[in-house]
């Protein structure tokens, strides 16, 4: 866990999946929880979270259903398309 | 109905034969299906206009006193004014009939078989013409006959199951002769399909035999992941099922991907298609895998279908479908039909949801529901300051503009950092952080406003304590739980080691209930340093 969260201030919130990004949240607050830091990695990590908390609830608020669609070519190449048009359209 | 063959052109009797033909070619409907007897025109009622049945002879014929005859046709009469041309010359026991009464004895005589009163009948179902009165008009196939069926539109409309070309029937109804075509009809009261009773065997065969290879246990079922970030789909890329999937997801759990994996789902073929739809999403998994991008791959994968007849479903419980659930590599939820539709693909999958719509609810968190799991995290997340931190966040909730009143205090913070205007840098560095967590509990409650609604009734009225509750937003609270800023009085900087406070230094130690000024009376003996207090 101690490796997982030196790493992790360095990335990005912006950058990460919701899932990412909530797991991080939570493990965030269990080390905060846990106690015995130093005021300024509390306040670091507590302000980590609220980051990861801002940017899971944008994801939910503003998130738009992607959807594609699988095709599969002559030789069984398979690939993945767009296809919100589809959705709405139906 | 046995008749040869008339003129090619002979207009509804004589051209049944090739009716019988047309039934099958579909390119014209039977003489008996065209005209119903609320709507059949007047010159086509009179049986006596049959061309083929001899011109020359009937006009005579039928005005021969042939209803009670019997007597006198013992012997040709003569002394009948107009004789017939053709009176069979010493005919004994011969007599001429009239249409009506050759229909009416066949008639009398099909009337009299109880046994055709009430009969079923198992055919394939030829051409199908609905008159505009909505009688069903239709014929009954098997490889060596057919026959006429009449299904009346007070039954047609309260049957569950409508003759259509092609399929087979079992129907049940009365045969009887309609005269004034003088054709013999099945008339029909109930009709089902054929083979109804053979698909729950085979169905309840298959059940048994994939039950005994365990691959409906329940210990193989795999729980679904919490929170997929691509979910597979198959089933019809048309249709109102695949829209009522992005439906829901979007609205429960937009953060996800769906991906379609289209089939059909109905017909001819359809099994075979179901299993390459799965098997192509399988395929798609292990490629993304195989290229180190494994959140593309679907987390679990809908098989989904709408309602419909037993048929249309049958695909469902084919085998390969079953076999294929059972094999994917990734959890499958299967929605076919209604709540009361079961196959043998639900059995078979790790969940089985009542409908489409449902198994879209059962793969995705809702996100209302998340975000409260969210709230809660952050409230954690506020540590030793929360209790405080969550009165704040409630009452800034209640005002989106509590972002807008702090953001500037914040931004005038750091202005007075920059002018100096604050000499304590210890004092400094907890306001400024302070200012720093209310400015983002101020945006966090911003987002968190849905969720927050029903708290924020209970808690209006906290509202008006806003100032005070922000105010107690400062050290106070860790200082009340008994920790203590020691400053080093020279330069006002925290004293974090024993080296910063030598012997002699004069320190100010900040306590909840104020400030003590101490000396440092002696060096780091044990690593700790004794302060001699003095009153401040």
């Amino acid at each position: 866990m101690s490796d997982q969260t030196a790493a992790t201030p360095a990335v990005d919130v912006g950058s990460l999946t919701f899932d990412e990004a909530l797991v991080e949240l939570q493990r965030t607050v269990a080390e905060l929880e846990q106690g015995g830091l130093a005021l300024e990695r509390s306040i670091e990590l507590y302000e980590r979270g609220v980051a990861l908390h801002e940017h899971c609830a944008g994801l939910l608020g503003q998130a738009e259903l992607r959807v594609q669609r699988l095709l599969e070519h002559a030789a069984g190449q398979l690939t993945a398309v767009e296809a919100r048009s589809e959705e709405e359209a139906d | 109905m046995s008749r040869g063959g008339p003129p090619q052109n002979e207009p509804l009797w004589g051209d049944f034969p090739d009716d019988v033909a047309a039934v099958t070619d579909g390119s014209k409907p039977p003489d008996w299906a065209l005209p119903s007897w609320d709507s059949i025109p007047a010159e086509e009622t009179a049986p006596s206009r049959r061309p083929n049945a001899a011109p020359a002879r009937l006009p005579d014929a039928a005005r021969a006193p042939a209803k009670d005859a019997a007597p006198a046709a013992i012997e040709p009469r003569a002394d009948t004014a107009r004789p017939a041309l053709h009176a069979p010359v010493g005919g004994f026991e011969m007599r001429i009939f009239q249409v009506s009464e050759i229909t009416r004895a066949v008639r009398d005589a099909i009337r009299a078989d109880a046994g055709l009163r009430d009969v079923w009948v198992e055919g394939e179902v030829g051409r199908v013409t609905v008159s505009s009165a909505g009688h069903a008009y239709f014929t009954l196939k098997d490889e060596r006959s057919q026959l006429a069926c009449v299904f009346f539109r007070d039954d047609r409309l309260s049957s569950p199951f409508e003759p259509r070309t092609g399929l087979r029937v079992v129907v049940h109804g009365r045969v009887d002769l309609f005269e004034s075509q003088g054709v013999y009809q099945l008339y029909v009261t109930a009709i089902q399909p054929a083979g109804f009773g053979d698909l729950a065997l085979r169905f309840e065969a298959l059940k048994a035999k994939l039950a005994a290879e365990g691959l409906f246990d329940t210990a193989r079922k795999r729980s679904l992941p919490d929170r997929p970030a691509v979910i597979g789909v198959a089933t019809s890329a048309t249709g109102a099922v695949w829209h009522d999937i992005c439906h829901v997801v979007a609205r429960r759990w937009p953060v996800a991907r769906l991906l379609l994996s289209p089939c059909q789902v109905q017909g001819e073929g359809s099994a075979a298609s179901v299993v390459t739809a799965l098997d192509r999403l399988a395929r798609w998994g292990e490629k993304c895998r195989a290229e180190g991008r494994p959140e593309d791959a679907p987390a679990v994968v809908i098989l989904a279908r709408g309602g419909g007849s037993l048929e249309d479903l049958w695909s469902f419980n084919d085998e390969r479908v079953v076999r294929a659930v059972v094999a994917h590599p990734v959890p499958v939820v299967c929605g076919v039909g209604h709540e009361v539709d079961v196959t043998l693909a639900d059995f078979a999958a790790d969940v089985r949801a009542p409908t489409p719509s449902a198994a879209a609810e059962l793969v995705v968190p809702d996100r209302t529901e998340i975000l409260v799991v969210l709230g809660e995290l952050s409230r954690r997340a506020g540590g030793y300051t929360g209790r405080t931190l969550a009165g704040a966040r409630s009452e800034l909730a209640a005002e989106g503009r509590a972002l807008d009143r702090l953001r500037p205090s914040a931004q005038l913070a750091q202005a007075r950092e920059r002018a100096g205007y604050l000499l304590d840098r210890a004092t400094r560095a907890i306001r400024s952080e302070i200012g720093r967590r209310a400015d983002a509990e101020g945006r966090l409650a911003a987002r968190m406003r849905p969720v927050l609604v029903a708290q924020l009734a209970a808690r209006h009225v906290a509202m008006e304590r806003s100032g005070a509750s922000l105010a107690a937003l400062g050290p106070q609270a860790t200082l009340d739980r008994g920790y203590a800023i020691v400053r080093r009085r020279s330069d006002g900087s925290i004293v974090r080691a024993p080296a910063e406070a030598p012997p002699g230094e004069h320190l100010t130690v900040r306590v909840a209930q104020g400030e003590v000024a101490a000396t440092v009376d002696a060096g780091p003996a044990t690593g700790r340093v004794p302060a001699k207090k003095r009153p401040a």
